[in-house]
C-alpha cells in the first residue's frame, strides 16, 4: 500500500507543475511534497489496516507517562521552590533553575530526536529514490524537507514544553503571558535543535557506516553504552534511595548543592534563556539572545541540509555499495530446524536495531533486576518492616523478563515479505512458529538463570529461592513470548522498507508493553500484598507465595501455548495478511 | 539424434555443442522435443508434473474474484507460460501454486501431491522465485545457499557439486560471501534463483523471471532453462514479455481479469504458421474482452 501511494504520488508531484525553472523555489512542489506525507500518515487509520486496539494503548501509555511526570514533577516543584537559600525563599531564581535543567533535558532529548529525524529523512527515507529522479531541484526539495523535520520537532516540543510548562503552572501561580510565551518557545526551540542535530547528523551517519556489517563490535558497543547508562541510572536511583532512607531530602538542596546548581545553570545556553523569559528574569537580552541563536540555527540548518541533500539522494540511488563481510563456505548439512533458527538469529544480530532492542537489552537485564533488587530490597524493608526479597525479586524479574520481550511483538513481522517465501518451502508450520519462539526462549532462559545467578550470589535471595525465580521467570516469559508471537501474526505489518526492517513500532508493541506490566504487578504486586498482610495479621505464611507464583505461571503458561496453537495451522496456510 | 537446447535445431550426428550458436545440446531421447510432435499426442501419455483445475482465488470475502476457474496442466520436459497483462491474476495463480496463499476453490497437485493436503511433500517437489526476489538480506549469499539446502535436505556433498554448476550458469562470483543487503537487484534475483535449484526441483516456478537480469544472464538463462526442462522437469513461469514467451514456452496460458482466456501450443502454433504475430493475438484478445 504505502508503494502504491509513493508511485500515486509520485505522479501527482510529477504532474503539479508542468514546467521546472532551474533555482528556485517551487511551492507547488513543497505543498505536494508534504501532502505525500500527509497521505501516507494517514492511510494508517485506514478501514481494514486501523488496529485500534493498538492506537488506543499506544494513547494510553503516553497519557500514562505524562500523568507520572506530572504527578512526580508536580511534587518536586513544590519541595523545590520552598528551598531556602541565606533563609528566604527566592522563588523566581528558583524557577529559572528548574526550568533552565529542564528545557536543557528538552533541548539534549530534542537534539537526539532531531539527528534520527534527519537521518531518516535525508540517508533512508524510501522517498528519496522516487524524489531523485523526479523534476524536484534542490532547494524544492531541501524546503520540504527542512519544513518536515520542523513539524516532527514542533511536535516534541509541544508535547514536551507543554507538559513541563502546565505542571509549573499547576504549582506556581503564572500569568496570562506565561501561556503566550510558551507557544512561542515551542515554536523557537526547533531551530536550534535542528542546527545542532544538523552538525552532528554527519559524524552520526560516519560512525554508522564504519559500523556498518561489523555486527559483533556494534553488539559490544551498545551493549556497554546500555550498561553504562543504566550503571549511571542505578546510581541516581541509589542517591535517591539514600537521601529517602535517611531523611534527608529537605536537607539536600543545602547552600553548597545550591551554588553548584546555580552555576551550572549560568552555563546552560540557550536554555536559560528560555527559562529566563519564562521566569519573568531578564526578558529582553534572552530574547535577543534566543532570537539571535535561532536565526544563526536556521542558518546552519539550511547550509548543512541542503549541503548533505545532494549527496544523500546520489547516495541513496547507488544499489551496490559493497559489503565487508566474508564468509564463503558451504556448510555440512544441518536440520531444517537448526537453519530456521540460525536464520532468525541472524536476522537480529544483523540488524543494529534489532540487537539493541533485544540482544543488547536482555543481556543487561540481569543487572537491571540486580540494581533494582539491591536498592528496592532496602528500601522495603526500611520503609514496611519486612523481609520480602523473594516476592520483590519475582516481581522485578517478571517485569523486566516482560520489558525485554516486547522485542517479540515483531516476531512475525520483521519476516516481512520473506513471511510468504518460508510459508512456501517445505516446512511445516510448527517449525516455523517453534524456532521464532524457541530462539527467544533460550535468551529468556540465559537471562533469568544469570540474573538468578546474581540475586543468590549477592546474598539478596537463597540458591533455591533463586531456582525458583528462574523457573517461575521463564515461565512467564514464555507467556510474553507466545502471546507477542500470535499476536503478531494474527496482527502483522510487513515493512516495505528495501531491506524489511520495521522502523516504527505498531500497536502490537503497546498492547504486549501493557499486557507484560499488568501480568508483572498482578502476581508481583499479589505475592507481595499477601506476605505483608500476613505478617501485619500475624497470620502464617508458609509457602504461599512458592503456590501462588509457580501456579499462576503453570496456568498462565498453559494458556500463552493455548493462544499461540489454537487453529494455528488453519491460520497459517489461510495466511495472507501483512498489509502488502 | 540430438538437438541443441538454444536455438532448437536437430543434428543427426552426436555433437555435445551446438554447431552453429555454441549452445549445449541433449539427446532426443531426453524428453524434450523441439518440433512439437509430443504436444501433439494426447496429454494423458505424458508425465504430469503439475496439474491445476478450477482453481478459483480471491484476497477476502468482499473482494472479487483475483482468479476464476484457471485450469491447466505441465507436463515433465515443458515450458508452460502465464501470459497476461498487469494485475491479471498470473503471479496470484502461481503463488497459490507455490502454497504461498491460500485459495477458495479448486485443486493444485504438484508430482501428484495435493498442496493443500500434502504441502510439505508438494512443496520438496518445487523450487521458485517471486517477482519481488524476496530474499534474508542479513544473510550472505553463501548462507542463503546453505539455508536454502538445509531446507530442502540436500546432502553436503551434492550441494557443493550442485553449486559449483549454478554458478557456471549464473556467474554470480565473489558477491556470493557479501551480505545480500550488498547485492544490487539482478544480483539478487541470482541469488533467488541459485537457491530456488540447490535441490535441483522437479518443477521451476518463477514470477517475472527475466527483468532486471543483464542481456549475458538472460541469455543463460534462457539456456538452462531448456536445459533443465530436456533432463525431464518442468517450468512454469509468468510473463508479459511476449517474445520471452514466444522464444520459451512450448504452451502458454492466457489469462485475463483472473479468468483463463486461452491456453496456446506455442510450438504448433509456428510450426502451422511461422510468421505467427503473438503480440497481435495477445492485444486483439484483451481488446476484445
Amino acid at each position: 500500500m504505502k508503494r502504491q501511494d509513493n508511485a500515486l504520488e509520485a505522479r501527482a508531484i510529477g504532474t503539479a507543475v508542468k514546467e521546472e525553472k532551474a533555482g528556485g523555489v517551487k511551492m507547488k512542489k513543497v505543498r505536494a511534497i508534504l501532502r505525500k506525507g500527509g497521505q501516507e500518515r494517514r492511510s494508517a487509520f485506514r478501514a481494514g489496516q486501523f488496529d485500534f486496539v493498538g492506537f488506543l494503548l499506544r494513547l494510553v501509555l503516553v497519557a500514562a507517562i505524562v500523568a507520572l511526570f506530572v504527578l512526580f514533577f508536580g511534587r518536586f516543584v513544590d519541595v523545590y521552590m520552598a528551598v531556602k537559600t541565606n533563609g528566604e525563599t527566592d522563588i523566581p531564581r528558583r524557577a529559572t533553575e528548574l526550568l533552565t535543567i529542564l528545557y536543557a533535558a528538552i533541548t539534549v532529548g530534542m537534539v537526539i530526536g532531531g539527528i534520527g529525524q534527519l537521518g531518516r529523512e535525508l540517508f533512508n527515507s524510501d522517498d528519496m529514490r522516487i524524489f531523485s529522479a523526479l523534476p524536484l531541484n534542490e532547494k524544492t526539495l531541501f524546503v520540504a524537507k527542512l519544513f518536515n523535520i520542523y513539524r516532527g520537532q514542533l511536535l516534541i516540543a509541544l508535547v514536551t514544553v507543554l507538559t513541563v510548562n502546565a505542571t509549573f503552572a499547576w504549582k506556581v501561580a503564572v500569568t496570562p503571558a506565561f501561556w503566550a510565551l510558551t507557544v512561542g518557545i515551542c515554536f523557537l526551540l526547533p531551530l536550534i535543535t535542528i542546527a545542532i542535530a544538523a552538525v552532528l547528523v554527519m559524524p552520526f551517519q560516519l560512525i554508522k557506516r564504519f559500523l556498518r556489517e561489523r555486527f559483533f563490535l556494534t553488539f559490544l558497543l551498545v551493549t556497554a553504552l546500555l550498561g553504562v547508562a543504566f550503571w549511571v541510572y542505578s546510581l541516581l536511583l541509589s542517591g535517591v534511595k539514600q537521601l529517602l532512607l535517611g531523611d534527608s531530602l529537605r536537607y539536600f538542596f543545602n547552600e553548597q548543592v545550591m551554588t553548584a546548581i546555580g552555576k551550572a545553570c549560568d552555563f546552560l545556553y540557550p536554555a536559560r534563556w528560555f527559562a529566563n523569559i519564562m521566569a519573568g528574569t531578564d526578558p529582553v537580552w534572552s530574547w535577543v539572545g534566543l532570537v539571535a541563536v535561532g536565526a544563526v540555527g536556521l542558518l546552519i540548518s539550511m547550509l548543512v541540509i541542503k549541503s548533505i541533500l545532494r549527496r544523500a539522494m546520489q547516495a541513496r540511488n547507488q544499489s551496490s555499495t559493497g559489503s565487508l563481510l566474508r564468509s564463503g563456505y558451504l556448510k555440512p548439512k544441518h536440520g531444517k530446524f537448526s537453519a530456521l533458527l540460525k536464520k532468525e538469529f541472524l536476522l537480529i544480530f544483523r540488524t543494529p536495531s534489532y540487537m539493541f532492542s533485544y540482544f543488547s537489552v536482555a543481556f543487561i537485564m540481569p543487572l537491571m533486576v540486580y540494581f533494582c533488587m539491591d536498592i528496592g530490597a532496602s528500601l522495603v524493608e526500611n520503609l514496611v518492616g519486612l523481609d520480602s526479597n523473594l516476592e520483590l525479586a519475582l516481581f522485578l524479574t517478571i517485569l523486566f523478563g516482560a520489558l525485554t520481550n516486547v522485542f517479540c511483538a515483531t516476531n512475525i513481522s520483521r519476516d516481512g515479505e520473506m513471511f510468504y517465501t518460508v510459508k512456501a518451502l517445505p516446512l511445516n508450520f510448527k517449525a516455523v512458529f517453534f524456532s521464532k519462539v524457541v530462539l527467544c526462549l533460550i535468551v529468556t532462559a540465559i537471562t533469568q538463570v544469570a540474573s538468578a545467578i546474581l540475586l543468590a550470589g549477592a546474598g539478596i535471595v537463597t540458591a533455591y529461592d533463586a531456582l525458583f525465580i528462574a523457573a517461575v521467570g521463564i515461565i512467564f516469559s514464555f507467556v510474553n513470548i507466545a502471546v507477542a508471537t500470535r499476536y503478531d501474526f494474527n496482527h502483522a505489518r510487513f515493512s516495505t522498507e528495501d531491506d524489511g526492517e520495521i522502523k516504527e513500532s505498531s500497536g502490537t508493541v503497546s498492547i504486549v508493553i501493557v499486557l507484560g506490566m499488568v501480568v508483572s504487578f498482578a502476581v508481583g504486586g499479589l505475592v507481595f500484598i499477601l506476605k505483608v498482610l500476613s505478617q501485619l495479621n500475624g497470620t502464617g505464611y508458609g509457602a504461599l507465595t512458592y503456590i501462588l507464583a509457580g501456579g499462576l505461571a503453570l496456568v498462565a503458561g498453559g494458556l500463552a501455548a493455548f493462544y499461540l496453537f489454537f487453529r494455528l495451522k488453519q491460520k497459517y496456510y489461510e495466511f495472507s495478511g501483512g498489509g502488502i | 539424434m540430438k538437438y541443441c537446447t538454444t536455438c532448437k535445431v536437430l543434428y543427426q550426428d552426436e555433437v555435445n555443442f551446438c554447431p552453429d550458436c555454441g549452445g549445449r545440446t541433449v539427446s532426443f531421447a531426453a524428453g524434450y522435443d523441439p518440433y512439437g510432435v509430443s504436444a501433439a499426442a494426447p496429454t494423458g501419455s505424458e508425465k504430469e508434473v503439475v496439474s491445476v483445475k478450477g482453481l478459483y482465488k480471491r484476497y477476502s470475502r468482499k473482494a472479487p474474484w483475483a482468479v476464476t476457474d484457471v485450469s491447466f496442466t505441465c507436463n515433465e520436459g515443458e515450458i508452460v507460460g502465464l501470459l497476461g497483462h498487469n494485475g491479471a491474476g498470473k503471479s496470484t495463480t502461481l503463488k497459490c501454486l507455490e502454497g504461498m496463499l491460500p485459495f477458495e476453490r479448486g485443486e493444485i497437485k504438484i508430482a501428484g501431491y495435493d498442496i493443500k493436503k500434502d504441502a510439505e511433500k508438494a512443496k520438496m517437489q518445487m523450487g521458485f522465485v517471486t517477482d519481488n526476489h524476496a530474499t534474508f538480506v542479513k544473510m550472505t549469499g553463501i548462507q542463503y545457499i546453505n539455508f536454502m539446502a538445509d531446507v530442502y535436505e540436500v546432502p553436503t556433498d551434492v550441494r557443493t557439486k550442485r553449486l559449483a554448476e549454478l554458478e557456471r550458469v549464473f556467474r554470480l562470483g565473489r558477491p556470493i560471501e557479501n551480505l545480500i543487503s550488498s547485492y544490487s537487484h539482478g544480483m539478487r534475483q541470482k541469488i533467488c534463483m541459485m537457491g530456488s535449484l540447490i535441490h535441483s526441483p522437479k518443477l521451476w516456478i518463477l514470477d517475472e523471471p527475466m527483468t532486471g537480469l543483464d542481456p549475458a544472464t538472460m541469455r543463460a538463462v534462457q539456456k538452462f532453462m531448456h536445459e533443465y526442462v530436456a533432463q525431464g522437469n518442468a517450468i512454469i513461469f509468468s510473463s508479459h514479455a511476449l517474445n520471452t514467451v514466444a522464444k520459451l514456452c512450448d504452451r502458454v496460458v492466457l489469462i485475463q481479469k483472473g479468468e483463463q482466456v486461452d491456453e496456446l501450443n506455442v510450438k504448433q502454433i509456428y510450426a502451422a504458421n511461422p510468421n505467427f504475430d503473438f503480440e497481435e493475438y495477445f492485444l486483439r484478445n484483451e481488446k476484445t474482452r
